[in-house]
């Protein structure tokens, strides 16, 4: 399925070009280019997942070649919805380019494949339990993307010097929505995911926590996102603050993702 | 054919000659009617503006000089202006640039103000006043339309008026930045002078629903308030009614500070932390600098309006740049599309006389085909007209692939061949 990844990151290539050089000239054409160049890769990515999935015979989300690839094909969704229902292209500028990375990283990355994950397929628990957990970092980036833009207008705002980039970003209103909305859907994603990860855990060793660096540091963001929600709901706490809450969970986001894998424990695998 | 293009403009006339110069819609269309005499000038059309007086013909390309002689004569002669008054004013352009400085006026990449919308109205203004006339022909209708078409690419193709560049809309620019979309939004104007009433009008075209004016004199307050069916807000209750304000527009002649950190601290609890903008354009200043501590409370004060405005004339000045690529290769398309209809009257003329031709052999031959009957005489004029065109179709491709590449005297060769008169 190598060529097939292979066509997926020349469309991802291509659309991040494209919303680079449209943030850039703020051209729509270019715009248009980017996205159905992503369209083309969303599709190619899919079926490349799915023909993973027939051939290799187990669910395409256990070695961290495929586990990246996975993420990649989610941040794009998330990047699509946001598109269809905030119109904010300029996270397409830095999204695609990271989704390239990725996407490049889980094309070359050579991992042992042993270990075989059949003991995992047995059960649906396992699939769902990472599925959302990697729809939950795609929800998270969008919560850090939207807060940095946040912050960065902000400060431009309130020191009454614009850059270039100012004129290019969305509102702070919109990116504050963003915000939350993908705070949220982020949290009942995580709360879904690690509640799924705990029922297989029990069912399969009979314990639902093994203290390992992955669940205390899900934990922590869990109670971090939790708190952003808590506060921007009842307390009124938006702006500048709940920005920052933002980036500091998406730097616990990242411990949880890639931190852990070196520090061993239970959840070794992707 | 030739494009001439004969004016003034802000930056060759100052403000005493361009005035000499206006013409009024009505007297434009007379004017026209005296100036387009079909021979000389054969189509004309003139737009005038404060910033600029311009006639645009089209002529002869061998009378250009009658023209432009005409056309000069005209501006004085109209205007009672001693012959040579205007020499130093008046700029002359004959075809792609004049059809170049068209398009840059349409565009608004030659107004004082690059990117001011204004002046594309008063071209379509200035083209339905020839139409009217009846100055307008076909080089100025195709000329016209294909001007609109360059201006609304450049505007949406490029940022020129992008962003504000005056005071008053400052506001529309700053809350569209904070809030998206200004619909259904509060704005509170403190003081009702005429930039406040300014401000607010461009807030309300952009959506604004409400406006509260709160004036130290109740009677402006009221006249502003029925002005805008807003509501006028007792200058005591200001503190109180700060919180029901997105946006804020304060331009008091007050020597101290209207606006206090306190009522704004108050009034950004009562809002939940919802953002605020104000927009200080009142020297002394009237609201506190200490405002913009407050988290989510964004203050400009005419100091910051300005130079945000400087830095946004830049980006305009940026963009005016790409701009000019466009126009510069629409010039060259027009100059193909006229080309090519240059060559309109050849086909034409060539087709007739091949089917006068044809038409005729078939008169002198009747005899002796005899009787025929209705379908015989239908097949007949089928066989002459497919042979017409069949000897034709060649000859008139290469006019136009010639004519496309600018090969005139090929064209010409043609034209004599088949012996077609100009």
């Amino acid at each position: 399925m190598r060529s097939l990844l292979l066509a997926v990151l020349a469309a991802y290539l291509n659309a991040a070009i494209h919303s680079i050089l449209a943030f850039v000239n703020k051209r729509r054409s270019l715009q248009r280019v980017a996205e159905w160049s992503m369209a083309a890769g969303f599709i190619l990515h899919t079926t490349a997942l799915i023909a993973d999935w027939v051939i290799d015979g187990h669910y395409p989300l256990f070695f961290l070649r495929e586990t990246l690839s996975f993420l990649a094909w989610a941040m794009v969704a998330a990047y699509a919805l946001v598109l269809y229902r905030y119109q904010a292209q300029a996270l397409g500028a830095f999204t695609m380019p990271l989704v390239s990375v990725i996407t490049f990283v889980a094309l070359v990355i050579r991992t042992s494949t042993q270990g075989t994950p059949a003991g995992f397929s047995t059960t649906w628990l396992f699939p769902i339990h990472t599925t959302l957990l990697i729809f939950a970092y795609a929800a998270f980036f969008v919560v850090f993307m939207a807060s940095v833009m946040y912050l960065l207008q902000e400060r431009e705002l309130k020191l009454k010097t614009f850059s270039a980039i100012f004129h290019r970003l969305p509102s702070l209103s919109t990116v504050n929505e963003l915000a939350t909305t993908a705070a949220a859907l982020g949290l009942t994603l995580l709360t879904v995911g690690i509640a799924t990860g705990m029922v297989w855990s029990s069912a399969r060793d009979g314990r639902i926590w093994h203290n390992d660096p992955k669940e205390i540091f899900a934990v922590l963001t869990w109670l971090l996102y939790f708190l952003l929600i808590v506060y921007r709901s009842t307390a009124g706490w938006r702006g500048r603050r709940a920005a920052w809450l933002g980036v500091v969970g998406f730097a616990l986001v990242l411990c949880t993702f890639v931190g852990t894998r070196f520090l061993g424990g239970y959840h070794v695998f992707g | 054919m030739s494009i001439l293009l004969i004016g003034v403009n802000h930056k060759t006339a100052p403000v005493e000659v361009r005035e000499l110069l206006a013409f009024s819609d009505e007297a434009c269309a007379a004017g026209l009617r005296r100036l387009v005499d079909g021979e000389i000038v054969q189509e004309g059309l003139i737009v005038s503006t404060c910033n600029r007086v311009e006639i645009l013909s089209a002529t002869n390309s061998d009378q250009l000089q009658q023209t432009t002689k005409r056309v000069t004569d005209f501006l004085n002669t109209e205007r009672n202006l001693p012959t040579g008054f205007l020499q130093s004013h008046l700029y002359t352009h004959t075809d792609d640039q004049a059809v170049r400085h068209l398009f840059r006026v349409a565009s608004s990449l030659d107004s004082m103000v690059v990117g001011e919308p204004q002046v594309l109205g008063q071209v379509r203004r200035s083209y339905s006043v020839a139409v009217e006339a009846g100055t307008a022909g076909r080089i100025l209708n195709r000329l016209v339309h294909h001007t609109f078409r360059v201006a609304k690419r450049v505007r949406t193709e490029t940022g020129i008026a992008g962003n504000a560049v005056s005071i008053s809309y400052m506001a529309v620019e700053l809350g569209k930045k904070i809030f998206d979309s200004l619909k259904d939004r509060t704005v509170l104007l403190i003081g009702a002078g005429e930039m406040a009433e300014l401000s607010a009008r461009h807030l309300v075209n952009a959506g604004v629903s409400k406006v509260l004016i709160a004036n130290r004199t109740a009677e402006s307050a009221q006249r502003m308030a029925q002005a805008f069916a807003g509501e006028a807000v007792p200058f005591e209750q200001l503190a109180e009614r700060l919180a029901d304000a997105d946006v804020v527009i304060c331009s008091t002649n007050a020597t101290n500070y209207v606006v206090t950190e306190a009522m704004m601290h108050r009034s950004r609890e009562r809002r939940r932390n919802r953002p605020t903008c104000i927009i200080d354009i009142s020297v002394p200043r009237n609201v506190d600098p200490d405002v913009s501590k407050e988290p989510n409370v964004f203050v400009f004060d005419v100091d910051d309006l300005e130079s945000v405005i400087s830095s946004n004339i830049r980006e305009r000045e940026r963009e005016a740049e790409r701009a000019e690529l466009i126009v510069q290769s629409e010039v060259m398309q027009f100059h193909q599309s006229l080309r090519v209809m240059d060559i309109g009257p050849n086909i034409g003329a060539f087709k007739e006389k091949l089917h006068d031709l044809a038409r005729a052999e078939l008169e002198r031959h009747r005899k002796r085909l005899g009787p025929l009957n209705a379908e015989q005489e239908a097949a007949i004029e089928a066989l002459l007209v497919s042979t017409v065109n069949k000897i034709s179709h060649p000859v008139l491709d290469q006019m136009k692939r010639t004519q496309e590449i600018g090969d005139t005297e090929t064209v010409q060769a043609l034209r004599d061949i088949f012996g077609l008169e100009e």
